[in-house]
């Protein structure tokens, strides 16, 4: 345990948000496919590699900016969500109990699946800029994070305006708020989780195009990351996408700054100790009133 | 409900912890253990009229996938060519040799099933080690119960000697405890002015890391350096952003890092990000790795130090003959210390059952520890605890590939201090 001085705590809090801005869209689609569906994806984890190992493809094959490619991977996964939406969580009964088993499986076939494709080895997208930096008043700001962080907001921002200005939109958070009273009024409920599902799943090919050239990775990392944006969303209330965004940033700041004063050992159990915090202090989550359940 | 909810969640939460815990690549087996990867058996078609002799049968487990893929690849071409360069000379003792290998995912508790399979259920012969300290601890336990010679080529780490097993064999030049005194003495003769005066330690938490960099730190100390950070990280640590920002904030003239590959690639982007520019930089492993280092980092390599056991361009006995065989096998690649040091083995083997005319363990053993072994890392002599009793060498990246700078009999160039800007 050690002060860090004014300096060094400024630059980790730099560092801190920017990966937080990361994280937060890495958790936005966990949560959104709850919030509507009530389905726990733990297969997010391993929609995030496989979309960083589409980034790094397009990255060697055709040297595809990790960022650019993101225009890419989104409509990919979009597609490939929207029919596993279709062809296999529709057709599963109660999903607040079975769906945990069935993303678990696709989880676990995605890994091994990228495994015998790309074997084990740690790969990472490396851009020209990679290594560059912005100095900004004697800070330093790594141009991917900054990058990774500018993204997100983009993207995130999409998102919100999607759910808050369209008619789809509307559909979504009328189903999130009581899926019964959206049926009534006209909501085709099967419809809203199609897309809802697709979006969340877009959502992880940016993220996993940001985290490609962030972090290295390899097909067994998805553990790693379906763990830590669970404790995201849970910290910020399953289901609330304001409450991911703020929980990221307080776990990202968080994680940096343990790093520095208590010690580098204890940087990745932060996101354990917010967690069962959160359960034992408010298990609702920051934000959780959005998804109060009726009866 | 929601109660249920939560306990749900925390159930997932606290499985995907179990299964990050319980190894880093413990999920990821996508090779099935059960099966041998590969097993280098060209039974002679060419038989003599005599009825043939049986293979001698030798057993391995290595990290083919997991995080030590790498290296643990890179053995594995080791044991593959020396068996095929014994089998195409006639076999050992007239028997050709059957090499069966598992892939343990870096996960020792598979490693220990796997040469539990290979002795009592494959009957192998002979068993060779895996790679790095962290398996070979708990697999050399089960080698001696069983009464098996364990030679093995990457394992040297203080741990590996301490147990009191007189089974083991360590075929690398020097344990770990010792690879860094050539670097720590190379320092020592700086003169004065530029010496480094300050340093720090960022070590994963492994003990062949940490066997290498804590034998240094005190050598340091006592040569009169500073130790102004030491940090250990869990192995699956990936960002550095935060540590990084923190040592540029205390500048250190010399970086000593207890690296694997991976995160000696993360760390050092982690400190020309937060504008670290050391004097000095020593990583444990990652330099020693000669197409991969260069491919992640390019021109930032140049000046970085790390310890050796071997180096291609080395004239010791053996050593041109398995390199012209390496480079016929595999192409024209760059060969890693680790199939250089895995090959070791295989000669140490040979000379050994050889030398004792049989396969049997006890008689191994002993003649093991009495003889000095002709081997491309040099000759080789074990003590009673089957420490190697020669020294490392230290390597220094100049002008994209790894020079060795010291000791003087084995230097090719001159080291560079202080190294340039990365």
């Amino acid at each position: 345990m050690s002060l860090p001085s004014a300096h060094l705590f400024i630059q980790t809090l730099i560092l801190g948000i920017l990966v937080g801005g990361v994280y937060a869209l890495m958790a936005s689609g966990l949560t959104l496919i709850f919030g509507v569906m009530k389905v726990i994806n733990v297969a997010h984890g391993a929609f995030l590699i496989l979309g960083a190992y589409l980034t790094y493809l397009l990255f060697q094959w055709f040297k595809l900016d990790p960022i650019i490619s993101i225009a890419i991977t989104m409509p990919l996964f979009f597609l490939f969500g929207w029919l596993l939406q279709k062809y296999v969580f529709s057709r599963i009964e109660s999903p607040e109990q079975t769906s945990v088993l069935v993303t678990f499986a696709l989880a676990l076939i995605l890994e091994g699946l990228l495994g015998a494709i790309f074997q084990t080895t740690a790969r990472s997208v490396t851009p020209s800029y990679s290594t560059a930096t912005i100095i900004l008043a004697t800070y330093r700001i790594p141009v991917t994070r900054l990058a990774g962080f500018v993204t997100a907001l983009v993207v995130l921002l999409i998102l919100y305006y999607v759910l808050e200005r369209t008619r789809l939109g509307r559909a979504v958070r009328a189903t999130i708020q009581d899926p019964r009273a959206a049926q009534l009024v006209g909501v085709k409920i099967s419809m809203v989780s199609a897309f809802t599902f697709a979006l969340g799943v877009s959502t992880a090919a940016a993220g996993g195009s940001l985290l490609s050239m962030i972090y290295t990775f390899n097909p067994a990392s998805q553990g790693d990351w379906v763990a830590k944006t669970l404790a995201i969303i849970v910290l910020g209330g399953m289901g609330s996408l304001p409450g991911a965004l703020i929980a990221s940033l307080i776990l990202g700041v968080m994680e940096q700054l343990t790093a520095i004063i208590v010690t580098l050992y204890w940087s990745p159990i932060v996101f354990y100790v917010f967690l069962f915090l959160t359960l034992i202090v408010r298990p609702q989550g920051l934000m959780g009133e959005v998804i109060r359940e009726k009866g | 409900m929601k109660s249920k909810l939560l306990h749900l969640i925390a159930s997932i939460v606290l499985i995907s912890m179990l299964i990050t815990a319980c190894g880093p690549a413990a999920t990821a087996a996508p090779v099935a253990t059960e099966a041998p990867v590969a097993t280098t058996a060209p039974v002679a078609t060419e038989a003599p009229t005599a009825a043939p002799e049986p293979p001698i049968k030798i057993g391995a487990s290595l990290p083919l996938t997991g995080d030590f893929s790498g290296p643990g690849t890179a053995a594995k071409k080791g044991y593959d060519l020396w068996a095929d360069m014994v089998n195409k000379s006639g076999g050992l003792l007239g028997r050709q040799v059957e090499l069966t290998i598992y892939d343990n995912a870096s996960n020792p508790d598979t490693a220990v099933a796997d040469y539990e399979k290979l002795i009592t259920q494959d009957k192998v012969d002979l068993v060779v080690g895996p790679f790095s300290s962290k398996l070979v601890i708990p697999t050399s336990e089960v080698a001696n119960k069983y009464g098996y010679a364990f030679p093995e080529p990457a394992g040297g780490a203080p741990h590996v000697f301490d147990r009191g097993l007189t089974n083991i064999f360590f075929c690398q030049p020097a344990s770990s405890d010792v690879q860094g005194v050539p670097f720590v003495n190379y320092i020592m003769a700086l003169p004065e002015a530029s010496r480094p005066k300050t340093f720090a330690v960022i070590s994963q938490d492994d003990p062949f890391t940490l066997g290498v960099v804590e034998a240094m730190e005190p050598l340091l100390i006592a040569g009169g350096l500073t130790e102004v950070l030491k940090e250990k990280y869990a192995p699956d640590t990936k960002d550095f952003s935060s540590i990084a920002a923190k040592v540029a904030d205390l500048n250190p003239d010399l970086i000593l890092g207890g690296t694997m590959f991976d995160d000696s690639v993360a760390q050092i982007k982690a400190y020309i990000q937060a504008g670290y520019q050391p004097r000095g930089a020593f990583f444990t492993t990652g330099p020693s790795l000669p197409v991969e280092f260069d491919q992640a980092l390019g021109t930032a390599t140049e000046g970085i130090f790390s310890a050796m056991s071997w180096f291609e361009e080395s004239t010791t006995e053996t050593n041109p003959e398995f390199v012209a065989a390496y480079h016929a096998m595999y192409g024209s690649e760059a060969i890693a210390e680790d199939s250089a040091n895995a090959f070791t083995v295989g000669q140490v083997l040979q000379q050994a059952v050889e030398g004792t005319q049989g396969v049997d363990n006890a008689q191994l053993i002993t003649y093991m520890h009495a003889t000095t072994f002709k081997t491309v890392v040099g000759p080789l002599a074990f003590n009673e605890l089957g420490q190697p009793k020669g020294s490392f060498m230290t390597l220094q990246w100049q002008g994209g590939t790894y020079k060795i700078i010291a000791p003087d009999y084995a230097k090719q160039v001159d080291g560079i201090w202080p190294k340039p800007n990365w």
